[in-house]
């Protein structure tokens, strides 16, 4: 009855940068009004997306930003296959911190593919002078550490069904790439730990 | 008696087969006994097999504040609640940007309105570091946090301790928790004691998030560490907490209330949890609201009634579980502050009241948690006791007029020997916010009467201008009534009988009467 997940996503940043509007964008369509509510530890929630031919379920692990919570962040972000790393367009800080994530995940996840996630585009679009972060700059940051790059909105939905799609995608890509790969089976070596993901099956 | 804190079940045991009645014959006694309840473990509501909470004789050990050396681990095989991990100190992230709190309650502390809340409370580290302020921001309050340590130091420099300031209407209550200071100021008419408390759950709300460990770590470390970097974002639970002992009678009474429920749908959702279990499951809890509807619970482990209203209040305070499954730690401090369990929070469905919380050991127990979700709610409809429960939602309370006691217009019952406590809804002239605040404030000048330190009270009858109040308390229960202001004493204490009757009566529907373990 559980539903069986694909690949493990995990939401990162600064906190209320605005990782779980994102989620909430994608998930359910919609753009929730009020008062800031941060999120307790974790929350989860699968999502399956078509690619090309075949359904994919992302297990999307939105994470609370509080630091409190970093020494729980091992738990999430171990064995994902993708980690959106979020930052506020408005704010200089969120990329400092974006970029603290960027680095724990290439000393701890080598095989977990990176998506720079810039949020509150719309708020950027309605008053140019909010912008701190420079698009350029993290793009050059995004080809340095090979990530992708994406500025969403939320509010409006820009850009974040594109943001999901692509992960879907690269996933479904990566994993064909290695069905074909390992074509032969190898008695000698260990199961690949890059198949181990924190998500049972 | 830190002992109370974990294993109390063993000698509980004892007591109800050594002191009380057996088991068989309880049941007779419960529907023969003119006037139930005199006896600890005969009043209605109370369970039949075992309480379900830290089991303790009076309020005053429940409410005991002994901290949990660490040798209070519980005894058995397996240890509960992990050690916090060293890494879990962030204190090297130096690098760390100013955070900007993004605070609703931007108050100016310098005016009239900030000076006439009727409570504050203020928390602060030993260095006068603010942490917390219930109004306004802690920035604007530094100096005047800088003179309660100051007044707290100058005290302690002449070896004595201060516990209360009282002046100009105010009261100024202050709790040493190393490494923490609260203070809390009052205009209502709670005593310091009860003050005392709500400063407690205060500081156990704290220690719920980061571990008694952590905490100790932390400023052992760093003295002057400003710990809102680490409780950005916790600020509303706070908030909410204080709001709910402003408002809840469970908080007061140290007792939970539950979902009214046909005893037979009640022991199916049980049944159902119990056979829903796993390797590390500790506690399986299911809230409609602020209102239990079941919890079973790993054999010999026992909750606290404070761990659960932080549970209530975690759940209460956020929508983060709404949407997907939430997975958190949590330290439950009453039963361990040194470590944390993990929790996995989720409501039955997107819109539904009903919330499950899954307590575990393991922090890598999420999937076989939601899997238990999943085992739970299959059983749950194929009984069909899950539409029964539904049901049951729609009427989460009952009207006082039930009980066929005309001057009769709100009560409060608590059973002690289960923890569990029920009261009518809130009628008229009880509906305005106001209203019912200053209802609870006379149930708390009236529990603050019958557990005064010094001269306890076994019962109160008190004539006001809006109504008459009247609280009893025994081995067995502890009620607090509220009478039209028409009635009289007579006529109350011949209430008293025909209302014990009645939830005797009721009882199984509004007590959770036989409490499952796995």
């Amino acid at each position: 009855m559980t539903m069986r997940v694909d690949a493990k996503v995990v939401m990162l940043g600064k906190e209320s940068v605005g990782k779980t509007s994102l989620v909430e964008r994608y998930v359910h369509h919609r753009f929730l009004v009020g008062p800031y509510q941060n999120t307790i530890g974790a929350a989860f929630v699968a999502k399956p997306i078509q690619v090309a031919d075949k359904v994919v379920t992302l297990g999307i692990w939105d994470t609370a930003g509080s630091e409190r919570y970093e020494a729980m962040s091992r738990i999430y972000y171990r064995g994902a296959r993708a980690a959106i790393v979020c930052y506020d367009l408005t704010d200089t800080s969120s990329f400092q911190r974006a970029k603290f994530w960027v680095n724990e995940l290439q000393n701890c996840e080598e095989h977990c593919k990176i998506y720079l996630c810039g949020t509150k585009l719309d708020l950027i679009e309605s008053d140019r002078g909010l912008r701190q972060v420079d698009y350029h700059d993290v793009q050059d940051f995004a080809d340095e550490i090979g990530a992708t790059h994406f500025e969403t909105s939320s509010k409006t939905g820009s850009k974040v069904d594109e943001l999901f799609e692509k992960v879907a995608e690269d996933y479904n890509s990566i994993s064909f790439q290695f069905m074909t790969e390992e074509t032969g089976i190898d008695l000698g070596q260990k199961k690949d730990s890059y198949f181990y993901t924190c998500c049972h099956s | 008696m830190a002992g109370d804190v974990h294993n109390k079940g063993v000698s509980w045991e004892v007591q109800q087969n050594g002191t009380l009645a057996p088991v068989d014959r309880l049941r007779n006694d419960r529907s023969e006994s003119p006037t139930p309840g005199l006896v600890e473990g005969t009043e209605p509501g109370a369970g039949q097999e075992s309480a379900m909470f830290v089991h303790a004789q009076s309020f005053e050990d429940l409410t005991a504040d002994n901290e949990v050396p660490t040798e209070t681990e519980p005894k058995g095989d397996s240890v509960l609640g992990e050690s916090v991990e060293e890494e879990a100190l962030c204190l090297a992230a130096e690098e760390k940007i100013q955070e900007d709190l993004h605070r609703s309650k931007e108050e100016d502390v310098c005016t009239e309105a900030w000076r006439s809340h009727r409570k504050h409370v203020f928390v602060l580290s030993e260095a006068g570091k603010p942490i917390y302020t219930r109004y306004g921001t802690e920035e604007a309050l530094s100096s005047t946090m800088g003179v309660m340590m100051a007044l707290v130091s100058v005290v302690e420099a002449d070896k004595n301790i201060i516990r209360s300031i009282h002046a100009d209407g105010y009261k100024v209550v202050f709790l040493r928790k190393t490494p923490l200071v609260l203070v809390g100021v009052s205009r209502t008419c709670q005593s310091d004691l009860e003050l005392t408390r709500e400063l407690q759950y205060i500081y156990y709300q704290i220690v719920s998030l980061l571990t008694l460990t952590q905490l100790n770590h932390i400023f052992q470390h760093k003295q002057n560490y400003d710990l809102r970097r680490l409780l950005a974002g916790s600020e509303h639970l706070t908030d909410n907490l204080l709001q709910m002992l402003d408002r809840d009678p469970g908080l007061l009474l140290s007792a939970v209330t539950c979902l009214p429920l046909a005893s037979s749908t009640r022991d199916l959702v049980s049944s159902s949890l119990q056979a829903a279990k796993a390797k590390n499951l500790v506690f399986s809890i299911l809230l409609a609201g602020d209102r239990l509807v079941t919890l079973v619970r790993k054999k010999d482990q026992y909750l606290h009634h404070m761990d659960l209203h932080l549970l209530f209040n975690l759940v209460g305070s956020s929508s983060s579980f709404r949407e997907g499954e939430g997975w958190t730690p949590i330290c439950l401090p009453k039963f361990n502050t040194a470590g944390f369990f993990h929790a996995h929070i989720s409501y039955l469905e997107p819109a539904s009241d009903l919330c499950l919380i899954l307590v575990s050991t393991d922090r890598e127990d999420f999937f076989n948690l939601s899997e238990c979700k999943h085992r739970f709610l299959e059983r749950l409809s194929r009984r069909s006791a899950y539409q029964a429960l539904k049901e049951a939602l729609k009427c989460p309370s009952y009207s006082v007029t039930q009980v066929g006691i005309p001057e009769l217009r709100h009560f409060l019952y608590k059973s002690k020997s289960s923890g569990l406590y029920t009261s009518p809804e809130l009628s008229l002239p009880y509906q305005s916010e106001e209203e019912q605040e200053r209802l609870m404030g006379l149930y708390q000048y009236l529990h603050s009467r019958l557990h005064h330190p010094k001269r306890p009270l076994r019962s109160v009858y008190r004539c006001g201008e809006t109504e008459n109040l009247m609280a009893w308390v025994t081995s067995g229960f502890e009620l607090y009534l509220c009478f039209s202001p028409l009635g009289t004493k007579a006529l109350a204490v011949a209430a008293v009988n025909k209302l014990l009757r009645w939830i005797r009566k009721e009882e199984d529907r509004l007590f959770i009467l036989s409490p499952l373990t796995y």
